[in-house]
C-alpha cells in the first residue's frame, strides 16, 4: 500500500507543468488548513449620502458570492437601505461604476442584519458567537476551527474607532478582544480583515491573536477618499480603495493562483491618494503562498484519481509522511471547542482566605476587656 | 412588658421569614432605595469572593464595607438571613430598653421641676403621666420592627441594619449612663459609617446632665469630663482602626470606605440628594460642592447643641434624622431608625401642624419611588428628573417632619414654663412662632 501511495504522488507530480518535487506537491495540496469559508461584510453608515459604503459592501458581497461562498456562509450587515431609498432615482439598484455600468445589488442579495440591527453589540455577538438561542441560522457565524473568515468593514472611522450608525463606536481594542475571543473559542483557522474607512490602519493596530491578516485603505492620519460621483444618482458611488479592489477581484476566478502579495499592491498612492496598509506579522504563512481564493472564495481542494485506494490503517500511517503545514491549532473535538467543558468539570473552590490569627486574638481580647470593664471583675468568678 | 415584646418580635420574625421565602426577596434586594453602593449585599458577597480568590476586596470600586464586616460575614455568610433578622431584633430590644430607661429619666426630671415650681400653674394637661408613658417602649420596638422600611431593608440584606444596631446600642449605653460603653459604641458607629460622629455632642450633653455637671464654658469639671469622654472615644476609634489594619495588613480600607463616603464618586441613584447634582456637575466644581454638601450634615450640630442642651435625647433624634436626610448614600433603613423614635414624642401630637401633609407626602413618595424608577429605567418614558423629583419631595417631607417636631417640642417647653394661655402685652391672645 505504501508503494501505491508513492505512485499516486508520482502521478501527481507527472501531471504538473513544472518539475515539482513530491515535497512541493504535497505542500501545494496541504497549503491551507481550512475546510470552509465564511464572510462577514459590514456597512456601518446610514443615510443617503453614505451610498458608497453600501456599494462597497455589496461589491465585496458580489465578488465573494461569485467565487463560491454561499449565502448561508455570508453574514451581510447593511445599516441602511439604498436600493429602496426614496431618494434613489433607480430603485432596486446600487451601482458601483458611474453611468450605471455595474449593478452590485442584483437579484439575489440576502441581507442578514439590516438597518437598525447593525449595532456594535450585534456585530460583536456575531463574531464571538454569543447569540441568544432564538437567533435564526442566517444571522449566525457558525464557523469552526477550520474556517477561513473574511471580515470586511466600511463606514466612517477615526483613529482607533469605527462609527456605527452615527450613534456609537467600536474601538480597535474591542475588535482585537473579539478576535481573541474567537481564537480562544476556536472559531477561525485564519482571518482576513479588510477595512475601508478614514485612518483605517488604526483599527488593526491592536490585534494580538494569531493567524490574522489585515488590510486597510489608509494609514493613521489619512482620509480614505471616495471615487467618483454619478451625476444621475447624485452621490459618490464607491470609495477608491474598494473600487480598485473590486476591479482586482473581477479578474479572479475560482481557479486563480493569485496570492495576497498582489492584493497588497492594489490601489497605490497614485490612484488612491491615501496609502493602503497591511499587517501580516500575526499570520503564520507567507502571504506569497496565500491564495486570494483562500478567503474570497470557497474553493475545495480536490484531487481526482482513477486509482482505487484502500483506506486501511497503513494509509493512515502514510499520510503522516507528507509534510503538513503545521498550524498552531491542535485537533479539537467539538465539545471542547467551548470552554463550558472546563467549567462543568471544575470542583467548587475551597475558601482560601482566613482572617489572620493576630486579628482574631486582638478583637476578642478587646471585646472581653470591654465586657469586664463594664460589668466588673467580680463576674469572672461566675464565669470560671 | 416582656410578653408583648416577645409577641412583637415573633410577628416581625415571621414577616421577615415569609418574605425571605417569597419571590419578592429578589425584587426588593435590587431596589436602589434599600441597597446603596455602601451597604448592598451583592457587594459584600463580591468582596468576600474576591478575598477567596486572593485579591484584596478594596482593589476595585465595588466593596466599601469595613474590615470588621468582612470578619463578621466570613464566618456567617451562609446564615446571612438569620444574621439580619437577629440584628433587627437586637436593635429593637436595645431601643426598647433605652426608651424604658429614658422614660424613667424624663419622669424623674418632670417630678423635680414640678416640686421646684418651675412649671406654670395651668399646664396640667401637658405633663406626661406614667400611664401614657407605659406603652411607649413597646411602641418604639413595634415601630422599628414592623416598619415597612425596616422589613424591606432586612429582606434586601442591606448592612444598614448592622449600622442601625450599633447606633441603637450606642443610644442604650448613653441612656444607661455608661460613658465607656457609649464611647466604644459611638466609635464603632463612626467606624462603620462616618456620620454618627455628629452624635458625639448629644451623647456628651446627656452624660453631663446625668452627672449633674452644669454646661458652662468656664466650668472646669465640664471640660474635664468632655476631655475624658472625647479621649475614650478617640482612643477606641484609633484602636478599632488599627485592629482593622491587621485583618488585611493594608490601609486600603481607609480610602475605600471613608474616602468613598466623603468624595461620593459613585452616582447610582438613591433616595439622597447627592447623585443628581454630581451627575451633571462640571469637574472643576465638584470638589467645592462635595465640601458644601458634606458640611451640611455636620453643620447643624452646634446650633442644635446650643438650643437643645437641656434635651439631649431629642437632639439625638433630630441629629439622626438630619444624618439620614443629608448623608451621601442614604437608604430607607436609615429613615426607619429615626422613625422608630416617633412614639417617644407622641405627647407632642397636639402641637404638630403639618402632620397630615407630611405623612401623605412620605407615603405617596414611598409608593412613587418604584413606579418612577420603572418608568425611567425600564419603560424609558421618564428620565432621571422624575426620580429626582420624588427624591426631593421625600426629603422635603422628612425635613418637614423634623422641623415640625422641633417646633412642637420647643412650643411645649415654652408653654410648660410660661403657661398655656399666652397673652401679649395688651391682653390679646398670642401665638408662638418659630423664627
Amino acid at each position: 500500500a505504501r508503494a501505491a501511495a508513492a505512485l499516486l504522488v508520482l502521478l501527481g507530480s507527472c501531471g504538473a507543468a513544472l518539475a515539482d518535487s513530491p515535497q512541493d506537491q504535497a505542500e501545494q495540496f496541504f497549503r491551507s488548513g481550512h475546510t470552509n469559508n465564511w464572510a462577514v461584510l459590514v456597512c456601518t453608515s446610514r443615510f443617503w449620502f453614505n451610498y458608497r459604503h453600501v456599494a462597497n459592501t455589496l461589491s465585496v458581497y458580489r465578488s465573494v458570492k461569485r467565487l463560491g461562498i454561499p449565502d448561508s456562509h455570508i453574514v451581510l450587515m447593511l445599516a441602511d437601505d439604498m436600493a429602496c431609498n426614496p431618494r434613489n432615482p433607480k430603485p432596486a439598484t446600487v451601482f458601483s461604476h458611474k453611468n450605471m455600468e455595474l449593478n452590485v445589488y442584483g437579484d439575489d442579495v440576502e441581507v442578514d442584519y439590516r438597518s437598525y440591527e447593525v449595532t456594535v453589540e450585534n456585530f460583536l455577538r456575531v463574531l464571538t458567537g454569543r447569540i441568544p438561542p432564538s437567533t435564526p441560522r442566517s444571522k449566525r457565524l457558525l464557523s469552526d476551527d477550520r474556517s477561513n473568515i473574511l471580515i470586511y468593514m466600511t463606514g466612517h472611522g477615526g483613529n482607533g474607532f469605527l462609527k456605527f450608525q452615527d450613534s456609537e463606536e467600536i474601538t480597535n481594542v474591542e475588535l482585537a478582544d473579539a478576535f481573541e475571543q474567537m481564537w480562544q473559542k476556536r472559531r477561525y483557522n485564519e482571518l482576513l480583515f479588510i477595512i475601508d474607512t478614514c485612518q483605517g490602519a488604526s483599527m488593526y493596530e491592536r490585534f494580538y491573536s494569531p493567524n490574522i491578516m489585515a488590510l486597510a485603505s489608509s494609514q493613521v492620519g489619512e482620509d480614505s477618499l471616495s471615487h467618483q460621483p454619478d451625476l444621475g444618482i447624485g452621490v459618490h458611488l464607491m470609495d477608491r480603495y474598494t473600487f480598485y479592489v473590486l476591479e482586482f477581484l473581477e479578474e479572479i476566478h475560482p481557479a486563480s493562483q493569485t496570492n495576497m502579495n498582489d492584493l497588497f499592491q492594489v490601489c497605490p498612492k497614485s490612484l488612491c491618494v491615501s496609502t493602503p496598509g497591511h499587517r501580516t506579522d500575526l499570520f503564520q504563512r507567507d502571504p506569497q503562498r496565500v491564495l486570494i481564493t483562500d478567503f474570497f472564495g470557497s474553493v475545495r481542494k480536490v484531487e481526482i484519481t482513477t486509482e482505487t485506494l484502500s483506506l486501511d490503517r497503513d494509509v493512515a500511517g502514510l499520510e503522516s509522511k507528507f509534510p503538513e503545514e503545521e498550524l498552531a491549532t491542535e485537533p479539537l473535538k467539538y465539545a471542547e471547542q467551548l470552554p463550558v467543558a472546563q467549567i462543568i468539570h471544575q470542583k467548587p473552590k475551597q475558601k482560601d482566605w482566613h482572617p489572620p490569627g493576630g486579628f482574631i486574638l486582638g478583637l476578642w481580647a478587646l471585646i472581653i476587656m470591654v465586657f469586664f470593664k463594664t460589668y466588673g471583675i467580680k463576674h469572672m468568678k461566675h464565669v470560671f | 412588658m416582656a410578653a408583648p415584646l416577645v409577641l412583637v418580635v415573633l410577628a416581625a420574625v415571621t414577616v421577615r421569614a415569609a418574605l425571605y421565602r417569597s419571590s419578592l426577596a429578589v425584587f426588593i434586594a435590587e431596589r436602589v432605595e434599600v441597597a446603596s453602593p455602601l451597604n448592598a449585599w451583592k457587594r459584600v458577597v463580591e468582596g468576600l469572593a474576591l478575598l477567596d480568590l486572593g485579591v484584596s476586596p478594596y482593589s476595585g470600586a465595588i466593596f466599601h464595607e469595613t474590615p470588621l464586616i468582612i470578619y463578621l460575614f466570613h464566618f456567617l455568610i451562609e446564615y446571612a438571613e438569620l444574621v439580619f433578622v437577629i440584628t433587627d431584633v437586637l436593635t429593637a430590644v436595645a431601643l426598647y430598653l433605652a426608651i424604658q430607661d429614658f422614660n424613667k429619666v424624663v419622669f424623674k426630671k418632670q417630678k423635680l421641676l414640678i416640686e421646684l415650681d418651675k412649671y406654670a400653674p395651668d399646664v396640667a394637661e401637658l405633663i406626661q403621666t406614667p400611664m401614657e408613658m407605659h406603652y411607649i417602649p413597646l411602641k418604639v420596638a413595634l415601630f422599628y420592627l414592623l416598619n415597612p422600611y425596616t422589613v424591606m431593608s432586612c429582606v434586601a440584606k442591606s448592612t444598614c441594619a448592622i449600622n442601625n444596631s450599633v447606633i441603637a446600642f450606642f443610644i442604650l449605653a448613653t441612656i444607661k449612663g455608661s460613658a465607656f460603653l457609649s464611647a466604644v459604641f459611638l466609635a464603632l458607629a463612626t467606624y462603620q459609617s462616618l456620620y454618627p460622629l455628629t452624635l458625639f455632642a448629644p451623647a456628651l450633653l446627656y452624660l453631663l446632665q446625668r452627672q449633674f455637671i452644669p454646661i458652662k464654658l468656664k466650668s472646669k469639671s465640664f471640660w474635664l469630663y468632655t476631655m475624658q469622654y472625647a479621649s475614650l472615644y478617640l482612643c477606641s476609634l484609633v484602636v478599632i482602626i488599627c485592629l482593622s489594619f491587621f485583618l488585611l495588613n493594608s490601609w486600603d480600607f481607609i480610602p475605600s470606605v471613608y474616602g468613598f463616603i466623603l468624595s461620593v464618586p459613585d452616582l447610582t441613584p438613591n433616595i439622597g440628594l447627592f447623585w443628581y447634582f454630581f451627575a451633571e456637575m462640571f469637574e472643576h466644581f465638584s470638589l467645592f460642592f462635595v465640601c458644601v454638601f458634606q458640611i451640611n450634615v455636620f453643620f447643624y450640630t452646634i446650633p442644635l447643641a446650643i438650643k437643645l442642651k437641656e434635651h439631649p435625647v431629642f437632639f439625638m433624634f433630630v441629629q439622626l434624622a438630619i444624618i439620614s436626610v443629608f448623608k451621601s448614600y442614604p437608604t430607607l433603613g436609615d429613615v426607619a431608625l429615626y422613625m422608630a423614635f416617633l412614639p417617644v414624642w407622641s405627647h407632642l401630637y397636639r402641637f404638630l401642624r403639618n402632620i397630615f401633609i407630611l405623612s401623605c407626602v412620605l407615603i405617596f413618595c414611598s409608593f412613587l419611588f418604584p413606579v418612577l424608577w420603572h418608568l425611567w429605567i425600564y419603560a424609558g418614558s421618564a428620565n432621571s428628573n422624575f426620580y429626582y423629583a420624588i427624591t426631593l419631595t421625600f426629603n422635603i417631607g422628612q425635613i418637614l417632619l423634623i422641623s415640625d417636631y422641633f417646633y412642637a417640642f420647643l412650643r411645649r417647653e415654652y408653654y410648660l414654663t410660661h403657661g398655656l394661655h399666652l397673652t401679649r402685652q395688651d391682653g390679646t391672645e398670642a401665638m408662638l412662632v418659630l423664627k
